[in-house]
């Protein structure tokens, strides 16, 4: 019944859903899991990564996990192809905006200039939606750090904690469980972990399968972003107690 | 080149329906509950807000109320991304009027132009129509006469005393025939926008967004503090209303704000 | 001879400019008004070829006045500079130019600091504590040297206008029919009922 109306592009069905737009949807909920947590002093963003390999270099190949330009950086769930192309193009409007305004772009209106185009994917012929979740973390001047959260259909929202991906649902609980609005990007970070090893099929975590990033203000009150490197990664794991041990693995 | 995408996505069937665009209204059916009513000299906006989860930050995510200029408000139900495009649109035609002829525009005529853009994506090669309905309401300029609008994903706009669109609307235009007077102030109007709400909206002010427009004014927001104290003496009304029909009737009391919405409601008639 | 000036104190910035429209060495009006409001918080003034200005002021308002409607916040100082230079620059290299020379008075509404920006046709672009366009060049520049200090409160900086004005007359071969001042603060733009009828003979 319903094939004559999610097989093509996106239309309308019967009861007025967008079924490309679900099966898009369903798409990202197989995806690693990513998270964000907005902290008073920052943002915290983690991703799971699905693709492990020894041999994959560890510090050039960002899967999940982008920065779109002076203060702003975001966690992707999803076809990591059609994520570029959005990305490339985020960044091509941040640059835009700087250079029209000489002022970085403000958060919202980066995530709607994305969220615009993600829009045109569901209605105008041929195309398929992106199929691709982001959380955002940024600063501007005007409303401090934010977090926002967009999905195929196009639609945005802000977030104080929110995730995206497979086990969204349960990161979600966990999230709402334990986050607490006055926490520090410190505490931030250690829920983040907490939650991603909860949540991932492993209990044991190592850099070689998260990555992680935070958005922050520098001792001097400059805004930084930073994606963590695996030694950095590693480093915290073992401060929570959430690290794989490496000699015990090699005994058993 | 012509890869079967380029036809028009909406065409009539062989019955005379285009389904896209009936279609595209059940999608606005699915969207939240927007409401408009005119009072003399006022008119207001009031929207169902979908209960912002725990972590949600309100404080950054965007409202079903927007202004297209400073005296022009639109609120709307259905897809909020294409609402995004659309009230786009209708903010770069108002500017662009203003420049034309050095005038705002008046409240019909950005009517007519964002109706006739949903006309245009449902007759257009390759394109699915808006799922969204809008009412538009505000004042034209060096005018005190309030205007209120409703348009379509078929494209069709209508002028209206007061009227409701998305979830549950049937219920609500309803009770707006009942209950909607002409001449009605400020208070009144605001009353009856916050009262015909609460037929859908069960969980209160919390769940409820208003603005006000009044002649030379932008839009003013109600905020949720005000909305809470019409949101109170509406329930009391109502259980005064309930106990002297029903004197010792303690259900209606009993059940809080939520069951206190239906003693007004005719008999046999639910929310959906 | 056309006059645009423009000085900025502790807490506001003023932009004047003169009333005059000429086509050459006639006077057509003397009740003309250089200036456009861009926002709550920011004034442009033109001078230079009449049709060019304001066209592109009004094209400038419009894309200003479309932001704040997208985006719900307003360009500050800064911004509203930037883009306008940018439209500037646009222009000259394309095949109509327009012919317009400006200055950009604000506040930021947040801050509470003002600004001036100078601009002139070849979208040449500077922040300046205070500014001239045209003959006030050379007669004003340096009464505001002298005088001008960043600090200064309005009356003082309404005193230093006096004394550029006052020169203006003196100097000027043609009347320019008097100022029009604006001034703008934290709390918006508001016109200022600047005296001007003292006549003031060269010595």
């Amino acid at each position: 019944m319903s094939r004559r109306y999610d097989s093509r592009t996106t239309i309308f069905s019967p009861e007025g859903r967008l079924y490309q737009v679900e099966y898009a949807l369903e798409a990202i909920s197989h995806a690693g899991t990513a998270l964000g947590i907005l902290a008073q002093d920052g943002i915290v963003l983690a991703a799971e990564r699905k693709v492990t390999s020894k041999l994959l270099e560890q510090d050039t190949s960002a899967e999940k996990l982008y920065i779109l330009n002076d203060n702003m950086i975001c966690a992707v769930a999803g076809m990591t192809a059609d994520a570029n192309i959005l990305i490339n193009y985020a960044r091509q409007a941040a640059q835009r905006y700087l250079l029209t305004y000489n002022e970085d772009i403000p958060c919202e209106q980066l995530v709607r200039r994305l969220c615009d185009l993600k829009q045109g994917y569901t209605q105008h012929g041929g195309l398929r939606p992106f199929g691709v979740s982001f959380i955002y973390a940024g600063y501007d001047p005007q409303r401090q750090f934010q977090l926002y959260q967009s999905n195929p259909s196009g639609n945005y929202g802000g977030w104080k904690a929110t995730s995206v991906g497979a086990n969204n649902a349960s990161a979600q609980s966990l999230l709402k469980q334990d986050y607490k609005e006055e926490c520090d990007l410190k505490e931030a970070c250690g829920l983040a972990v907490k939650v991603l090893s909860k949540t991932m099929d492993s209990t044991k975590l190592s850099s070689e399968k998260i990555e992680f990033a935070t958005v922050g203000r520098t001792p001097e009150g400059k805004i930084y972003h930073h994606l963590w490197g695996a030694d950095e990664i590693d480093a915290l794991l073992k401060e929570h107690g959430l690290a794989k041990p490496v000699d015990k693995d090699n005994e058993e | 080149m012509a890869s079967g995408y380029d036809r028009a996505l909406s065409v009539f069937s062989p019955d005379g329906h285009v389904f896209q665009v009936e279609y595209a209204l059940e999608a606005v059916k699915r969207g939240t509950c927007a409401v408009a009513v005119k009072g003399g000299s006022i008119v207001v906006l009031g929207c169902e807000k979908r209960s912002a989860m725990k972590l949600q930050d309100t404080r950054i995510t965007p409202s079903k109320i927007c202004l297209v200029d400073n005296h022009v408000a639109l609120a709307f139900a259905g897809l909020n991304a294409d609402a995004r495009i659309l009230v786009d649109k209708a903010r770069l035609e108002a500017q662009s009027h203003r420049l034309t002829v050095e005038d705002a525009v008046s409240i019909e005529y950005i009517t007519k132009y964002v109706a006739s853009v949903q006309q245009r994506y449902t007759q257009s090669g390759g394109v699915r129509p808006f799922g969204i309905s809008t009412l538009i309401v505000g004042f034209d300029p060096n005018d005190k006469t309030p205007r209120l609008y409703q348009t379509e994903p078929s494209g069709i706009y209508s002028a209206w005393k007061a009227n409701a669109i998305g979830r549950s609307s049937k219920t609500v235009r309803e009770f707006l025939e009942r209950n909607h007077k002409p001449d009605m102030d400020r208070e009144e109007t605001i009353k009856l926008t916050v009262k015909s709400l609460l037929e859908v909206v069960q969980t209160g002010a919390k769940n409820i967004e208003i603005a006000i427009m009044a002649p030379g004014m932008g839009i003013e927001m109600l905020p949720v503090e005000d909305i809470e104290k019409y949101v109170e003496s509406i329930n009391t009304e109502k259980q005064e209303e309930a106990a002297t029909r029903r004197p010792g009737g303690g259900r209606a009391a009993a059940g809080g704000a939520g069951a206190a919405t239906i003693p007004t409601r005719p008999a046999g008639e639910s929310a959906e | 001879m056309e006059v645009l000036l423009g000085i900025t104190g502790k807490d506001f910035t003023i932009i004047c400019a003169s009333k005059a429209a000429m086509r050459g060495a006639t006077i057509l009006k003397a009740s003309d008004d250089k200036t456009r409001n861009l926002n709550k918080h920011n004034l442009m003034a033109y001078s230079g070829e009449a049709g060019d200005t304001t066209q592109f002021a009004e094209y400038v308002q419009a894309n200003v006045q479309l932001y704040s409607m997208r985006s719900g916040t307003h360009l500050g100082p800064d911004a509203v500079a930037n883009f306008v230079r940018g439209e500037v620059a646009k222009a000259l290299r394309s095949r109509r130019p327009y012919n317009v020379n400006l200055l950009l008075g604000g506040v930021d509404p947040t801050t509470g600091k003002p600004s001036l920006y100078w601009c002139d046709y070849l979208a040449a672009l500077a922040k300046l504590p205070y500014a001239a366009h045209g003959y006030a060049q050379y007669y004003c520049l340096s009464i505001l040297d002298k005088h001008h200090h960043p600090d200064i409160e309005l009356d003082q900086g309404l005193k230093i206008l006096r004394m550029c004005t006052d020169e203006l007359k003196r100097r000027l071969p043609i009347d320019f029919k008097g100022v029009l001042v604006k001034i703008i603060t934290k709390d918006g733009i508001r016109e200022h009922d600047y005296v001007d009828d003292k006549q003031i003979l060269p010595a």
